[in-house]
């Protein structure tokens, strides 16, 4: 503002007068470049390649399934289950993460047939959403007798 | 009516001293020399290996390949050294936008390489290749051909002060972005941690620390982005802010995010403050480009 408004005599210092407006001019166009991005999606939901929103991270880890598995003793007792063990597969192998709803039923199947007939096995089991964790399934039944 | 004069000139002396600190600042080119060598290095790390020729021989593939290697090496031995930003930019901006959402290769797609892409651009509005350059190197030997003085190792700093707005615009939305429950509460995180980690057995005792992580990380960027640019908040946020992307490019696949944020923390700092560092790292005393206080 400085020299835009302090004036000099002769070209160049209209020269001058003239870059420094030029360069306030594209300073604030480029500035509103910036925060139009970020502004435009996440306070007007509008999506588009064309700006940069900044939400990093916003959609990894959605979809990720954890659960938990425990399996009744005979006297009764509910006690952890460890998938790996009971299906003999390696702990960093394809069992390590369960990747969908689909998944997770064909992982209990598995269990349930290694188990035996008669087996109650209880399975809690949350979705990651972009809200938090969605509750997929619960452990107040018997996921064997489904 | 007294009041609303004095307002008026207060906002009038705030507004002016921003413009000032905004388009009107002159100082050492050597900050924004060091941000051009460490991009054009950071453009390699990035791209180099996926640009070989022999990785894609189609003619677009070879033109880009091409127009990435000359330009970004015009960028790192500092030739025609904004125009080489211009150029390495818009190969960055090319690579973004056209590879990556209209042919399809996803991971060229992410912020890290927007933002090295827009930082070779805004790097351009500054005097980067008045030192640590070839052009350097020619402007001296032609003033000594001329029998003159060297000319000064200074310009115009508006192009830091875009690259403060942009990363002030990043940690800003960013922290926006998770200021919500499920941010908050830790879920997020924890999904993120099973996701690249834990596989789908959430572990014993994560609840806690993913509240407290995620708390921290957002009060984290709402301070980077309204304190770095402040000098007496710089001081407390500067270790934490490097510490803060030590830890993510140690633990996520950040690529070069991390690097090019710490690399344009140069940004912030007085650039003459910078040139004092420089020369007591040479043991030369006070720089020649300094001039006192600028910012």
């Amino acid at each position: 503002m400085a020299d835009i408004v302090s004036i000099g005599t002769g070209a160049e210092s209209a020269w001058r007068l003239s870059a420094g407006r030029l360069r306030l001019i594209a300073f604030t166009a480029l500035a509103a470049f910036m925060i139009a991005g970020p502004v435009a999606e996440q306070i007007f939901g509008v999506r588009t390649a064309l700006l940069r929103s900044w939400t990093m991270f916003s959609a990894i880890g959605l979809g990720v399934i954890d659960a938990s598995f425990e399996i009744r003793r005979p006297d009764g007792a509910l006690v952890p289950l460890d998938r790996f063990e009971m299906l003999g597969a390696p702990r960093n192998g394809g069992l390590k993460w369960i990747q969908s709803r689909e998944d997770l039923a064909s992982v209990i199947k598995r269990l349930c047939a290694v188990a035996g007939q008669g087996a109650d096995i209880r399975v809690r089991a949350r979705l990651g959403i972009r809200g938090g964790w969605q509750t997929i399934h619960t452990d107040d039944q018997n996921a064997c007798a489904d | 009516m007294i009041a609303d004069w004095r307002n008026w000139r207060s906002a009038s002396a705030w507004a002016a001293r921003f413009v000032g600190w905004a388009v009107e600042t002159e100082g050492s080119s050597r900050s924004s020399a060091l941000i051009r060598i460490g991009l054009a290095m950071l453009f390699w790390s990035r791209w180099a290996g996926e640009l070989l020729l022999y990785m894609d021989r189609s003619p677009a593939g070879l033109f880009l390949a091409a127009n990435f290697f000359v330009a970004t090496a015009l960028l790192f031995i500092g030739y025609h050294s904004r125009a080489a930003a211009v150029w390495a930019g818009a190969v960055g901006l090319a690579m973004y936008y056209y590879f990556g959402f209209q042919l399809g290769r996803e991971p060229w797609t992410h912020h890290h390489t927007y933002l090295l892409a827009v930082a070779a651009l805004l790097i351009a509005l500054t005097p980067c290749g008045r030192s640590y350059s070839l052009d350097r190197y020619l402007a001296v030997m032609h003033a000594e051909r001329m029998g003159g003085p060297p000319p000064a190792e200074r310009g115009n700093l508006w192009g830091l002060r875009l690259i403060v707005v942009q990363l002030s615009v990043l940690y800003f939305f960013a922290a926006f972005d998770k200021s919500n429950h499920a941010f908050l509460s830790g879920a997020r995180l924890e999904q993120i941690f099973l996701w690249y980690y834990a596989g789908s057995d959430y572990p014993a005792g994560l609840a806690w620390p993913a509240t407290m992580a995620s708390v921290a990380v957002v009060a984290l960027e709402y301070c980077l982005a309204l304190g770095l640019p402040f000098r007496r908040s710089r001081r407390f946020l500067v270790v934490p802010g490097l510490a803060f992307h030590a830890i993510l490019y140690l633990t996520l696949p950040v690529y070069t995010f991390s690097a090019t944020m710490a690399l344009l923390y140069l940004a912030y700092f007085d650039t003459d403050a910078v040139d004092e560092v420089i020369a007591r790292l040479h043991g030369t005393g006070p720089a020649p480009t300094a001039r006192g206080e600028v910012s």
